[in-house]
Parts: structure tokens; sequence; C-alpha cells
């Protein structure tokens, strides 16, 4: 069990050190997109950036799935999670439009929030009522994609991975003493 | 010493039998408001926090420290704090998904309801100290209850937490069709407690001589009266479950026919908690009744794209088209198409798809982000209405690993007193592990591990119960 524990954990620990993006600048910009200069989409809020586009989600998330992978250097991809879109208001920033919010993490590293504001479905009918194009430098597109991303410190993570070895060391040993035992 | 040992033992009984009536009776009215939270802190947590700073006090000047953490339950409890701690620094610093200031409280609230345990389970050294908290909850439990049809039949003020408003400690008055909620600001924590309160009810009865039986017969019957009336269908399966286990294990099960017929006449009695039992299978499990279609393109269109956060048609041609407000009343004034028409069908149907889409889901993303720790206490919102699911959101694998291996260890000492010779301990034990049980399923749809008064009063009964072990070993030794 003890060479179990020692596998585990150091792999753990590699795998939290393992290089990876630090800033956001380190993503691709979406293709054929006009990089907003918005205020909150700049240097507001850190990392975060946001793009005009024509891109829907069916090849935003793919996009930024596998630009997070290779930049993380892990033969794995990140896990995907479907956010509610108003949980934007606090992953991405206040006031942030969203119709879809998907998170791409890797578990105890890092994570990005790619936000995406389709007012219209691919075939250029309007979804809500209300719903307007975007126009930038005479330009109009019909989706905002933001995105934030959430770096990790080197330190942090090892506290944390120091945190857990212990925890299931102590948890391996009071749960023998618990389980087993009829004292 | 010996002497200021004594007396802090004494103080810190009559202080604990204080908070055994405290907790349940004291509204919640706020004390101190925490910022990014209707949470606050109130008068019993102070309590709570000057009880427990005492007992530690205790527990050095009676040298009792060295054996207290040796023993393997505080070592599960301290492992259970631990792993709090490296889920709250996780999810300050490295998901981000807290914050630091209300996961702290959240994680000290915690360590306030779960050191109740020990606490009690130091202090109580006498049977005749366990008597003595018996009759003070049972006192409290009949106050409760009358306070509770007070509530209904006498207009007598309700406190509520059930929104943000209500929770700066505003008086208010049940409206019509409204459910009770005695001293607990919500139904749901009154009814947990009044399944508590029956399940013990219920063993101490087989305990009693029969001249005191009449009391727990009059208690028991008030506490499942208001527990109807608080329509909680929950808190009435865990009821159930509850008083079963007591009959099996107190091998009274001559009884449980008659608890059998008891329970269908009380579901078969027209009442709210029998028109939501209903409106269970027919809107939940056959997915039937009548549903609200919408009466515009716009409402059948947003009902699609419900998203808060976006754009409302506000223009004055739609302004009167789009409500979904009722004139006649007979609709819920907030229906939304696909929900059913029928209030009751309405609630119900609510109830389950709040939990099924929003916060179970949420939870569940919480978990898949970091299983090992979880994404900290208070991540998920204040409400998940799975207290296992919360768990594993907001503390992972090995929060909730912990947090088993307390309930392992209390659940086998508890019933190492079956066996016990005194009648009262063996029963009163058995009660304390159907309560255990009971509460753990209830737990399975409320928030009860963090729902203050009712997890409070949960750790006190378990110190309760644990303590009848050391009573009933040295009474036979």
């Amino acid at each position: 069990m003890k060479f179990f524990f020692i596998i585990f954990s150091s792999l753990l620990l590699v795998y939290m050190l393992w290089p990876g993006p630090s800033k956001i600048s380190d993503f691709k910009p979406l293709p054929l997109s006009d990089k907003s200069n918005l205020e909150g989409d700049t240097t507001q809020i850190p990392n975060v950036s946001a793009y005009f586009s024509n891109n829907f989600r069916e090849s935003v998330v793919p996009f930024y799935f596998s630009n997070y992978q290779n930049l993380s250097h892990l033969p794995f991809p990140p896990l995907q999670i479907n956010h509610p879109p108003e949980y934007s208001w606090i992953a991405i920033k206040k006031h942030t439009d969203s119709t879809y919010l998907e998170e791409l993490v890797y578990p105890l590293r890092d994570s990005i929030y790619v936000n995406g504001f389709e007012p219209f479905y691919s075939s250029g009918s309007p979804k809500f009522w209300g719903a307007t194009v975007f126009v930038v430098k005479d330009k109009s597109w019909f989706t905002k994609t933001t995105l934030r991303f959430y770096p990790s410190n080197l330190v942090i993570k090892f506290f944390v991975w120091l945190g857990i070895s212990l925890s299931i060391l102590f948890m391996y040993h009071l749960g023998r003493k618990i389980i087993f035992s009829n004292d | 010493m010996i002497k200021l040992t004594f007396f802090l033992n004494k103080f810190l009984f009559w202080l604990t039998t204080f908070i055994f009536a405290f907790i349940p009776l004291y509204p919640k009215f706020p004390l101190i408001n925490i910022k990014g939270t209707f949470v606050a802190i109130r008068i019993e947590d102070l309590l709570i926090t000057a009880a427990i700073f005492l007992w530690l006090i205790y527990l050095i000047l009676s040298n009792t420290w060295k054996d207290f953490i040796k023993d393997k339950l505080t070592q599960a409890i301290f492992l259970f704090f631990f792993i709090g701690l490296v889920s709250t620094f996780s999810a300050i610093f490295l998901t981000h998904t807290v914050t630091p200031h209300l996961s702290f409280l959240h994680f000290l609230r915690r360590v306030e309801f779960i050191l109740l345990l020990p606490l009690v389970v130091t202090i109580v050294k006498k049977k005749k100290e366990l008597i003595i908290i018996l009759i003070v909850l049972s006192l409290t439990i009949l106050a409760v209850n009358l306070y509770a049809l007070g509530q209904q039949y006498l207009s007598l003020p309700v406190i509520s937490t059930t929104n943000s408003e209500f929770s700066k400690g505003l008086i208010l008055r049940l409206n019509p069709g409204a459910r009770v909620n005695s001293t607990f600001a919500g139904h749901y924590d009154l009814a947990v407690f009044l399944a508590m309160t029956i399940t013990i009810l219920t063993a101490v009865f087989f305990a009693l001589k029969k001249r005191f039986r009449l009391i727990v017969i009059i208690l028991g019957g008030l506490s499942l009266f208001v527990l109807i009336m608080t329509a909680a269908r929950q808190s009435f399966l865990a009821t159930v479950i509850g008083v079963a286990l007591v009959l099996i294990f107190s091998n009274k099960k001559k009884y449980i026919f008659l608890f059998v017929v008891a329970t269908v006449v009380i579901l078969l009695y027209p009442s709210q908690l029998r028109d939501r039992f209903i409106s269970t299978i027919t809107v939940n499990v056959f997915n039937l009744g009548q549903r609200y279609t919408g009466k515009t393109q716009d409402q059948q269109i947003r009902s699609k794209l419900n998203i808060p956060t976006l754009a409302v048609k506000t223009s004055s041609q739609s302004a009167s088209t789009s409500a979904f407000a009722s004139p006649s009343g007979a609709i819920a004034t907030d229906i939304t198409p696909g929900e059913p028409i029928d209030t009751t069908q309405l609630g119900v149907y609510r109830s389950f798809e709040i939990r099924l889409n929003i916060e179970w889901p949420r939870a569940i993303a919480a978990f898949i982000k970091n299983p090992i720790l979880g994404t900290g206490y208070s991540s998920i919102d204040i409400a998940t209405d799975n207290d296992l699911l919360r768990s594993l959101g907001e503390v992972g694998l090995l929060g909730t690993g912990a947090l088993i291996l307390i309930f392992i260890e209390v659940g086998k000492r508890i019933f190492r007193v079956f066996n016990s010779k005194n009648k009262l301990m063996r029963l009163f034990s058995v009660g304390v592990f159907s309560m255990m049980i009971a509460f753990l399923i209830n737990g399975l749809f409320i928030d009860v591990l963090e729902a203050s008064k009712v997890a409070s009063l949960f750790w006190l009964m378990l110190g309760l119960g644990l303590a009848t072990l050391k009573l009933s070993s040295s009474k036979e030794r």
C-alpha cells in the first residue's frame, strides 16, 4: 500500500507542477475574429479577452479545448463543464451577456472559461426579442466570445499537494482503525 | 485545581443544558450581518463558541485532553477539519471558487456544530444528568409544538429565513395555506426537528414506566400533528423509517402492524401532506397534470431560452401580453410554460425541478472540477438540498470520506449500547441510532447538516447518545 501511495503521490505532484499556460495571451485568438477593446475585455480584469466573430459554440469550444491541451502538454484533454449562462457574472465579470458558458479544466491546476453570447442561431434567425448583431469598425458580427483564464501558482499547488498527501495518509491509517477494529 | 475543574464541569453541564433548549426556542434573529450573504451570526453562535472555549479550558485543567486526542472519533473529527482547511485553501488560492471570508466562516460553522458532540460526551457523566437533559428537551419540544399551533391558529409571529428580505429578522404572520415553522425559521427545518423528536420519543416511550408514558404519547402525538401541518414529505418519510427502525432494534415487532395502519391512515386523511404526496406521484413520477402553455409566442420563446441575465421584452405593446400573471389569481403569477397549473402540483414540481436542474448539477460540476478536495465551502451557493452531493462538491472525496468515518465510528459506538442491561440506556441509544439514520435520509433532499438549528441539535443528540455508552459501561462495571 505504501508503494501505491508513493507512486500516486509522486504522479500527482508531477501532474500539478507540470508547466502549462500562465496567462490569457498564451491562448490563440479566435480565427477570423476581431479582438474586443471594450472596457472590461482588456486590462481591467486580469486574464480576460474577448473576440467578435461569426464562430458559433460548435466550433469555439473545440478550438479552445485543443488549444488548452496543446498548451498544457498533457497526454489527456481537459475536463469540460457546462455551466448555466448566468454564472458568467461570477466566472467572467458582472453584466457579461451570455447564451452559453463552458469551463475547460485540469483539476488541481488551472481552468479557462469560454463564454459565448449568440443572439442569433447559425441560420441567422434571432434567438430572443431584441437580438442585434455586433458592429465593430463598420463590420458586423454574429457572436461575441469572452475568455477568462484562472492560472495557478507553483507554491500554492505544492501546498495543496502536501495537504492532499497528508490527508490521504491520515485517512488510510484512521480508516483502518475505525472500520476494522472493534475496540 | 480539582475544585475549579469540578465547578467548571458543573457550569458546562448547565450551559449545555441551556443550549439544548435555547437553540430550538430562540427565533433566528440576526446579530451580526455578513457581507455577501444573508446568513448572519446569531446569539446562539456566540453561546456555542463560549461553551466550546470553556470546554477546551476544562479539558486542559482536568488533564483529560491527552485521552481526548488519542480517541479515534476525535481524530476523525480533526481529520475532517484538516481536510476542510486544505479544501478552503485550495478554493481560495487555486480554484478561485469562493469569497475567502465566506468560505472560512462556512468552515467555522462546521467546526462549531461538530464540536458539540465531544463537548456533550465529556460533560454528561451521570444518568441523572442525562435525565435532566431529557426533561428539558421534552419541555422544549412541547414549547416548539405549542408555538407552531399558535402560529396557525392565533396568528403568532413568524420569523423566517427563506429569503434575503425575511432573514433580516422581519416579524411576519402566516398567510392562508402557508406552512408553520414555529421557531425554526423554515418549515423544512421544523419538520426535520420533529422527525428527530418523534424517533427518539418512540424509543424513550418503551423505556418509561407506564405512568410516564402518557406524557410521551401527548408529546409524540402533538409532534406528529405539527409534522403533518408542515407537509414536509421527506421528513415524514424519514420519521416513518426512523420509527420503524426503533421498533425493529428494540424488538417491539408486535407494534409494527399498528404503526403501518397509523401511517396509512395519516396518508389517507385529507391534508396538505397527502395532497403533496399525490402530486409527487402525479407530476414527478407519471409526468401528468394540466400544464400551462403560455399566452403568447413571446412567452413560449422565452421559456425555451430561460436566461435571467438577458433583456426582457418591455415594449408597451407587449407588456400586457408578456406578463405571466393571471388576473383571476387562479394561476400562479410567476408560472411559465410547461409548468403545472394546479398550485400544489406547481409547488411539488418546482421543488423537484430546482434540485434536478440547478442545485444537484451545480454540486456535480463542482465535484468534477476538483474531485479530491471539491471547490470549497460556500462555493456552490447556499443550498444543494442533498448533503452527499453538497459534501462531494464542497470538500470532495477526501472531506466526504472523513465525514463518513465520523458517522461509522459514532454508529459503531452507539450500536454497542444496544446490548446494555440498563433499559433506559439501551432504548435511548436505539432512539439516537435510528434518529441518525432518519436524519441522514432527510439529508438526501435537504441540507440538514448545514441548517444551523437542526445540525447543532443533531450533533448534541449524537453526543448524548455517546454519553450513554460511557454511563452504561460505568454502571455495568
